[in-house]
């Protein structure tokens, strides 16, 4: 995708519909139906304000900021949404904490093996914020959205295999958790789950991989703060 | 707490628009064999190797070869079947109905055929003829009958959903060059019977002598039939003359060879023909001469002999090598309508919504919002949009629309985003 012609004054609109809205379209049986809208700031630099100021860096993020065209796959159309918080005093909103086996240190990414003990992960995500005692009630997340490639991991044990939602062209399988029942010490939602890899057979270590190894990232939404967290997952032979 | 904001029926308008592009044909992508795309679907048997020829030919905007090449139109010829160029060219009618041609003609049926099927299409009857000036009464005889007819069909990438009224143009060369003659004086008449000796002027690009047509009138007189709106192709130096019709509707233009090329003029060259070598004569098995000094049809014109003895792939060859000449003019010119249903949806984001964000830098290492500067706590937010996302009930994204860039959006003021859909 290219950047849009932002050297005019006037504000220009690229609208297209994604794959998924084709699709939808296509079946002509009333299911492409638009509801509801989200705002979304994928290519802004928010630390341009910390540098800069409210004034300057405000201005630099509106003047030199260029714009990619609109993303047809819809999977990453939009991939940092806006929020609507009722208190309009927050300083802090929580981010997410991972734990669980096989994290690199830095949390980035877990590594796990095609067969053996290794190939299955139980992983935890928390909502977490610095120097808070507590969570803003309206800021937890009630519900989360998990991306994976459905071509090499699953999600939930041999016995409770989990079905996705809906799995892409591009074979991203896409679930939907509700939060755990427990909470984090201060209030945050949590989420628990177990990936598990699939039978991949040579040829895609090749195809998709290092002949040895396949990487591949797994995304993690919450449904309420929109909020991300991403890391990628190491499969070895 | 929320990302998604619903769009009520109130937020969605639908509008109707029109979107003209302009299209251009130059003659070099006419006259050039690339460009040109044959299907030799007919095929003959019989004397010597035969004759293949396609039923029309395909003009590309580049080597057809090429994946990039887009097809503009579709070109071929047809004869009424009622008219002199065919009943003098026929022997008869057999038992089934079928109409005989002299040994001498090619392709006559397919000829006929071709027009009766763009007179069922564009006006309702396969015996139906095509007249210009449109709607006037005429017989066979009349000079309004289009007896023999080219037509021109844009493909549906450059036609859109019609040809607009009055912006078609077409340059074409009435007569045709001939090639010199070597070591023979040129318009000699070395039988002394009349006929001169020229050289061939089947495939001799005509440099000179250009005529333009056009559908000039067409927006101020609006008929319509059968196959749509229609209006009369004329002579732009003398808009009376009426030299063909267009169909918008269906992007088809049909012109009176009669009218819009010398047909009483010689024409000599060599053209497919059902021969071998003993018939060829001068020239290779399978082609024969048509108005060559030494054949039986010295005296031959472009009409009715040519239309009757060439297969279609030649007379099309002939038309676009000779009639649109080559070089880099524009050869044929018209502006294309595109209808455009839009849906305008209202994203009004109030001032206390999308003022936080999830973006990763929007807040620090330590979670602090990056917006709002230290010491100074009562700031509000401020966020920047670049896209809006359009969801259905399932949260499925159905269209993405950017901004051509960022838009401060703050807590004391209301952004309103229109987004357009076109379909």
């Amino acid at each position: 995708m290219g950047f849009l012609d932002h050297s005019t004054n006037n504000i220009i609109i690229d609208a297209v519909l994604t794959d998924k809205g084709r699709e939808l379209l296509a079946r002509n049986d009333g299911s492409f139906s638009i509801k509801f809208f989200a705002l979304g700031d994928d290519e802004v630099d928010y630390t341009m304000i910390q540098k800069f100021g409210r004034q300057v860096g405000a201005e630099k993020i509106i003047k030199n900021t260029p714009v990619l065209e609109a993303q047809t796959t819809a999977q990453l159309g939009l991939k940092y949404r806006l929020v609507s918080l009722s208190n309009p005093n927050l300083t802090r909103i929580p981010n997410y904490t991972l734990t669980g086996e096989g994290l690199s240190t830095d949390k980035s990414s877990v590594t796990m093996n095609k067969t053996g003990q290794d190939s299955v992960r139980s992983l935890s995500l928390g909502q977490s914020v610095a120097n808070e005692n507590t969570i803003d009630p309206e800021v937890q997340d009630q519900a989360f959205i998990v991306r994976i490639n459905n071509r090499f991991l699953t999600i939930g044990t041999n016995a409770n295999v989990v079905r996705p939602r809906s799995i892409s062209k591009d074979q991203v399988a896409t679930y939907v958790f509700t939060r755990d029942a427990a909470t984090t010490g201060i209030g945050g939602s949590k989420l628990s789950m177990t990936l598990r890899v699939r039978n991949i057979n040579e040829e895609r270590f090749t195809a998709y991989g290092d002949g040895s190894t396949i990487k591949t990232p797994v995304t993690i939404q919450g449904v309420q703060s929109g909020a991300t967290t991403q890391f990628e997952v190491q499969i070895s032979k | 707490m929320a990302t998604l904001k619903e769009i009520t029926a109130a937020d969605i308008k639908t509008s109707k628009s029109v979107l003209n592009q302009l299209i251009d044909v130059i003659q070099e992508d006419l006259s050039g064999s690339a460009t040109r795309k044959k299907y030799q679907v007919f095929v003959t048997g019989g004397v010597g190797p035969g004759v293949t020829s396609s039923l029309f030919q395909t003009v590309y905007d580049q080597d057809f070869t090429l994946q990039t090449a887009n097809p503009m139109f579709d070109v071929t010829v047809g004869l009424y079947a009622s008219s002199s160029t065919v009943i003098s060219s026929s022997t008869g009618v057999d038992t089934a109905g079928k109409r005989l041609f002299k040994s001498s003609s090619l392709m006559m049926r397919e000829k006929v055929d071709n027009y009766r099927q763009f007179a069922q299409v564009l006006l309702g009857g396969a015996d139906k003829k095509f007249v210009a000036p449109f709607g006037t009464t005429a017989d066979e005889t009349s000079t309004d009958t289009v007896n023999e007819a080219m037509f021109i069909s844009f493909k549906r990438l450059f036609a859109r959903d019609q040809v607009k009224r009055g912006t078609f143009a077409m340059r074409w060369y009435q007569s045709a060059s001939r090639a010199p003659l070597v070591g023979t004086n040129e318009s000699s008449d070395p039988l002394g019977n009349g006929i001169l000796h020229y050289g061939p002027n089947l495939y001799v690009p005509t440099v000179s002598g250009s005529k333009i047509f056009t559908d000039a009138g067409a927006t101020t007189n609006k008929k319509s039939t059968f196959g749509g709106q229609v209006a009369d192709i004329v002579d732009s130096s003398d808009t009376s003359r009426k030299v063909g019709l267009m169909f918008y509707d269906h992007g088809t233009a049909v012109f009176d060879l009669g009218k819009i090329m010398s047909g009483s003029q010689h024409v000599s060259g060599a053209i497919s023909a059902m021969s071998d070598a003993a018939d060829a004569g001068d020239s290779a098995a399978g082609t024969a001469i048509i108005g060559g000094i030494n054949t039986d049809n010295k005296g031959a014109a472009f009409i009715p002999d040519l239309m009757c003895s060439a297969s279609i792939d030649d007379i099309i060859d002939h038309i676009s090598t000779v009639r649109f000449s080559s070089g880099t003019k524009t050869a044929m010119t018209f502006q294309n309508i595109t209808n455009i249903n839009s849906t305008l949806i209202f994203c009004r984001s109030t001032a206390d919504e999308f003022n936080y964000s999830s973006n990763p830098t929007f807040t620090d290492s330590n979670n602090r919002i990056v917006v709002i500067e230290e010491g100074s706590e009562s700031q509000r937010t401020v966020t920047f949009p670049t896209t809006v996302g359009l969801y259905d009930a399932n949260s499925n994204l159905l269209a993405v629309a950017k901004l051509s860039r960022p838009v401060e959006k703050r807590d004391d003021k209301d952004v309103t985003f229109r987004i357009r859909l076109d379909f």
